[in-house]
């Protein structure tokens, strides 16, 4: 089927570039995370930097998928984390599913939904992801990411800015948490340092 | 624990992004771990554990007719 040099190429070219949108897509939803926590003043609870932490391990298996051909481990890495992602939003969606005294629902509906249940569908489009991933480019060998220089600048770009939000929240939960468990409701050194 | 877990993670990410792969994978597991762990902290700890009131678990406490029934029964 692959016999072509030119379908070859160009079917790598998709693998990649398919790769490439998974990271950006998961860049943006920890971006908008971020934001709804700087600029809205949502701190996150334990489980929600649990699930962040679950996007970042996708976010690794894609990085290395795309750096080195070794793409089959990086694959089950980025499942094993997409499973974490969905366990725990699963949970937390169960928990918030019906209102507790003293205790609001966490985070603002966006779109008509809350933020777990925006995790859990998430979770679920990675496996999907993933699953199609395999399906289409699962058992073809392709060119290495440097065959493709513009691909391979923009995989750059991507990988160095969710190193970069990993350590902004590397930060703030430093500063939200210290060395402490992270049931906050501020930032515990700022309220210290007052 | 949650800083420890983003420092891994960000150990990882950054050894993964340097070339040293299986130091990154190496790192990423130990990160998954500690995730595990304060995931299943968070659940089952007495004191800051959440709970799902709603839904029952376990058998309650018997219905206040139970022990009299059971007494008269025998």
């Amino acid at each position: 089927m692959l016999s072509s040099p030119t379908t070859s190429r160009a079917f790598g070219f998709l693998g990649h570039l398919y790769l490439l949108l998974m990271l950006l897509v998961i860049a943006g939803v920890l971006t908008a995370a971020m934001v709804m926590q700087y600029a809205f003043g949502e701190l996150p609870c334990p489980l929600c930097l649990l699930q962040r932490v679950a996007l970042f391990g996708v976010c690794f298996a894609i990085i290395l998928s795309l750096r080195e051909d070794d793409t089959a481990r990086m694959t089950g890495l980025g499942l094993v984390f997409s499973i974490f992602l969905l366990i725990v939003s699963v949970r937390q969606t169960l928990l918030d599913i019906y209102p507790r005294p003293g205790h609001d629902y966490i985070g603002t509906a966006v779109l008509g939904l809350h933020m777990p249940v925006w995790s859990v569908l998430i979770a679920l489009a990675l496996l999907a992801g993933y699953a199609v991933k395999l399906i289409a480019f699962g058992d073809t060998q392709r060119p290495h990411l440097s065959s493709y220089p513009a691909l391979q600048r923009a995989a750059a770009v991507a990988s160095v800015y969710v190193i970069v939000l990993c350590a902004i929240n590397l930060g703030s939960v430093v500063v939200q948490c210290g060395f402490d468990q992270c049931h906050t409701d501020s930032y515990r050194m700022l309220e210290k340092m007052r | 624990m949650m800083t420890a877990i983003f420092a891994t993670m960000f150990l990882a990410l950054l050894a993964g992004w340097l070339g040293r792969s299986a130091i990154a994978v190496g790192i990423l597991i130990v990160c998954l771990a500690l995730s595990v762990w304060l995931f299943l902290f968070e659940i089952y700890s007495p004191a800051t554990g959440f709970r799902m009131p709603w839904l029952q678990t376990e058998l309650g406490a018997p219905a206040p007719c139970a022990a009299s029934c059971a007494a008269r029964e025998a």
